[in-house]
């Protein structure tokens, strides 16, 4: 296979059990590298649940999932440098400052890391005023700048977003729109799993449902408002 | 009309279970019976017929559990799960008995019910080791995570049992005082071997028992996937 | 947007760097996050402090005044210190980790389970070697001892191993215990069994340090101790990726 034929993401037929429930099923996805996939469902649906096992943070208990042709749990170290996960989590230490923050993710990463590499990219998230408080005193909205800010700093080719418009104002809103249609003119892979069906689906190229952990239903992005409702009644 | 007792569908484990038992019935009884008393001790020694052999089948409880661990780490596999737990467990009632025979031997032989014998010692680290792998296994609620920390804990604590010995052993090194006879006599090596050989048939049989509820209590657990859904139409 | 350099599917991390120097550098990155934020939270540092001070009255209480006894069991009142402190310091450096996910957010990265293992360890040995000073100058006080220059530089060194063979274990059952209901009782139940042979083995190097050496055994006890470090050091360097990831 060809750097350019690998998938950005690849599940087939993927199953997470917790304790006696399932929390998806028979579950295939393929996302082509550069192609945006909306991820839509109720809570419960297993949206979460498939990102986080397409980031290696969980072992499917049956199926296989890869990152560019690498398993996520067998070559973990591998595919998580291809992939960012933006989640509601916001990965922050309250302690540690805006700047501090992004030199120890600089740091790690092999990244520049001195004041002069690092506040360019604080100033594209308009964190620069607030560089230098303690990220514990951040509101929802810095806290998610700054997480897009690492996923671009980890420079990865596919991008997974979960919930990205939750608990944000408007303009924090159009920043995660800006952003996404950025990783898409970058050619960076996104899955985007929202409940904010049209904003997200002006965003992506297609749309997956998925209902008591299975899929339902999958078609182009523009289709998925009128249809959710019908999809996840039906089942 | 009498029923017939279904051999075949008894477990491989009762029938290992009988032969120990019969096995430490004999051993016992030409040990209490039939070998000469000890030089030294006296009856007293006797009960080295049933320490020696808690102590030996203990540790090779605890090495299995050990073996386990390792493979559990490598495959996950829900029998070495299993296998592991039946096997501490067994490890940890032949180290209470051996911690109370101990106790019971230096009581008759120097008036006190602890010494700080470096044997006695070290087994009763080796019983807090992994009483405390059994605890934290029991606060683990999620299976596959129970596993891998249970699997971890005893290789951490493993490890440990050839350290503590050597340490408390110098540690004592100014008071040591010879517990038990360093070359057994020719007559009591038959006793001390046919129960040794039960106490491991019976170890055995408690960590198959063991494990068989182990795997029974996790498949109660599991629910079969559900069915494929038909996609709605695009 | 930044034109920072996407990493290639070959050569994943864009930078050029042997696996070893990868992984020492985001070791030292972790350390020092580790050290910065105790650094925020002293207030802590000092609290653990007076946690051990504490401990070392109570001895005295028990045992009574006589200082023959007191002077007898200095060595071991200091090393308990110690261990009691250790779990307080090993649970409250994975609490901030599990605070925001944290920990989390350090595999995503990635960063190799091995480097956050050896970084924290790292950390927490130096947390505990920060207590050496204060504790070891009440001791003096409390049992009256006298230390020596040269004697003092061998105790903060038996000190030190004493400290890494706690972190080694600490950390690793520290990871585990942290996510779990009853990590008060847990943390200590694990550990201190474990850490047997570094009590007896530093109690007893302390002591012949203190009140000579005259059969010269205080190599064998230093080496004892080096050889628990270097085993578990390794041993649960190997085991931390285990324990961290979920399953």
């Amino acid at each position: 296979m060809t750097p350019t034929t690998t998938p950005a993401l690849e599940a087939r037929d993927v199953a997470r059990r917790f304790g006696r429930h399932w929390a998806l099923a028979h579950l295939d996805l393929t996302v082509e590298p550069g192609e945006s996939v909306l991820l839509a469902g109720p809570n419960g649906s297993g949206k979460t649940t498939f990102l986080r096992l397409a980031a290696g943070l969980y072992r499917a208990t049956h199926g296989t999932l890869s990152v560019f042709g690498r398993d996520v749990r067998a070559e973990r170290q591998t595919s998580r440098r291809f992939l960012s996960l933006v989640s509601h989590d916001a990965y922050l230490y309250p302690r540690l400052t805006a700047l501090e923050t992004v030199r120890v993710w600089a740091r790690l990463l092999g990244r520049p890391a001195r004041d002069a590499d690092l506040m360019p990219l604080l100033d594209e998230v308009d964190l620069t005023a607030a560089g230098g408080q303690p990220v514990g005193g951040f509101s929802a909205g810095m806290r998610k700048r700054l997480t897009l800010l690492r996923s671009r700093l980890e420079g990865s080719r596919l991008v997974l977003l979960d919930e990205p418009f939750a608990a944000l104002d408007v303009p924090g809103q159009k920043l995660v729109e800006r952003w996404i249609a950025g990783f898409r003119r970058d050619g960076v892979a996104v899955v985007l799993a929202s409940h904010s069906l049209e904003q997200a689906a002006r965003l992506c190229d297609r749309a997956v449902v998925l209902h008591h952990g299975q899929k339902a239903w999958q078609g182009a992005a523009a289709d998925v408002v009128s249809r959710f409702e019908e999809v996840t009644c039906r089942n | 009309m009498t029923q017939r007792i279904p051999w075949a569908r008894i477990s491989w484990e009762h029938w290992v279970a009988g032969c120990g038992l019969a096995l430490l019935l004999v051993g016992t009884y030409v040990g209490l019976f039939v070998a000469p008393p000890e030089r030294h001790m006296g009856d007293v020694q006797r009960i080295m017929y049933v320490h020696v052999p808690s102590a030996w089948n203990g540790l090779l409880c605890y090495t299995g559990a050990f073996v386990a661990a390792i493979v559990v780490l490598w495959t996950s596999r829900p029998k070495w799960d299993a296998a592991m737990v039946g096997m501490i467990e067994a490890g940890v009632v032949l180290n209470a008995l051996l911690l109370v025979q101990g106790s019971i031997w230096a009581r008759a032989t120097w008036g006190v019910w602890w010494d700080w014998d470096v044997r006695l010692t070290t087994s009763l680290v080796m019983l807090l080791l992994f009483a405390g792998v059994m605890a934290l296994r029991s606060f683990v609620e999620d299976a596959e995570r129970r596993t891998t920390w249970t699997a971890i804990a005893t290789i951490v604590s493993f490890v440990d049992v050839p350290l503590v010995y050597f340490c408390v052993r110098w540690w004592r090194s100014l008071h040591q005082v010879q517990s038990t006879p360093e070359t057994v006599d020719r007559a009591m090596v038959l006793p001390l071997r046919m129960n040794a050989v039960a106490f491991l048939l019976l170890a055995i049989w408690f960590a198959a028992r063991r494990a068989r509820l182990e795997l029974a209590l996790r498949r109660r657990d599991e629910v079969a996937v559900p069915e494929r859904r038909e996609l709605v139409h695009a | 947007m930044s034109q920072l350099t996407a990493p290639t599917l070959t050569s994943p991390t864009g930078a050029e760097a042997g696996f070893l120097r990868v992984l020492a550098g985001q070791t030292v990155t972790v350390l020092r996050k580790d050290l910065l934020l105790e650094w925020r939270g002293r207030s802590r540092l000092l609290s653990v402090m007076l946690f051990g001070l504490v401990t070392l009255a109570l001895f005295s209480f028990a045992v009574g005044p006589d200082s023959a006894n007191l002077r007898a069991g200095a060595s071991g009142f200091l090393v308990l210190a110690l261990l009691l402190s250790s779990t307080l310091a090993l649970s409250e450096s994975f609490r901030l980790e599990h605070e925001q996910r944290a920990i989390e957010g350090l595999l995503l990265l990635p960063v190799d389970p091995t480097a956050i293992y050896y970084g924290k360890a790292l950390g927490n040995t130096i947390f505990l070697c920060l207590l050496a000073p204060v504790l070891m100058w009440v001791a003096m006080v409390l049992y009256a001892v006298e230390f020596g220059a040269l004697t003092l530089v061998k105790m903060l060194g038996l000190w030190v191993l004493a400290a890494a063979g706690l972190s080694a274990p600490g950390t690793l059952y520290a990871a585990m215990t942290s996510r779990l209901r009853s990590q008060d009782v847990l943390l200590p139940l694990l550990l201190f069994p474990l850490v047997i042979p570094v009590l007896l083995g530093s109690v007893k190097a302390m002591d012949l340090v203190m009140t000579g050496d005259p059969m010269s055994q205080l190599r064998s006890w230093s080496l004892m101790l080096l050889a628990f470090d270097v085993i578990y050091w390794s041993l649960c360097g190997v085991l931390f990726q285990h324990a961290i990831e979920d399953p």
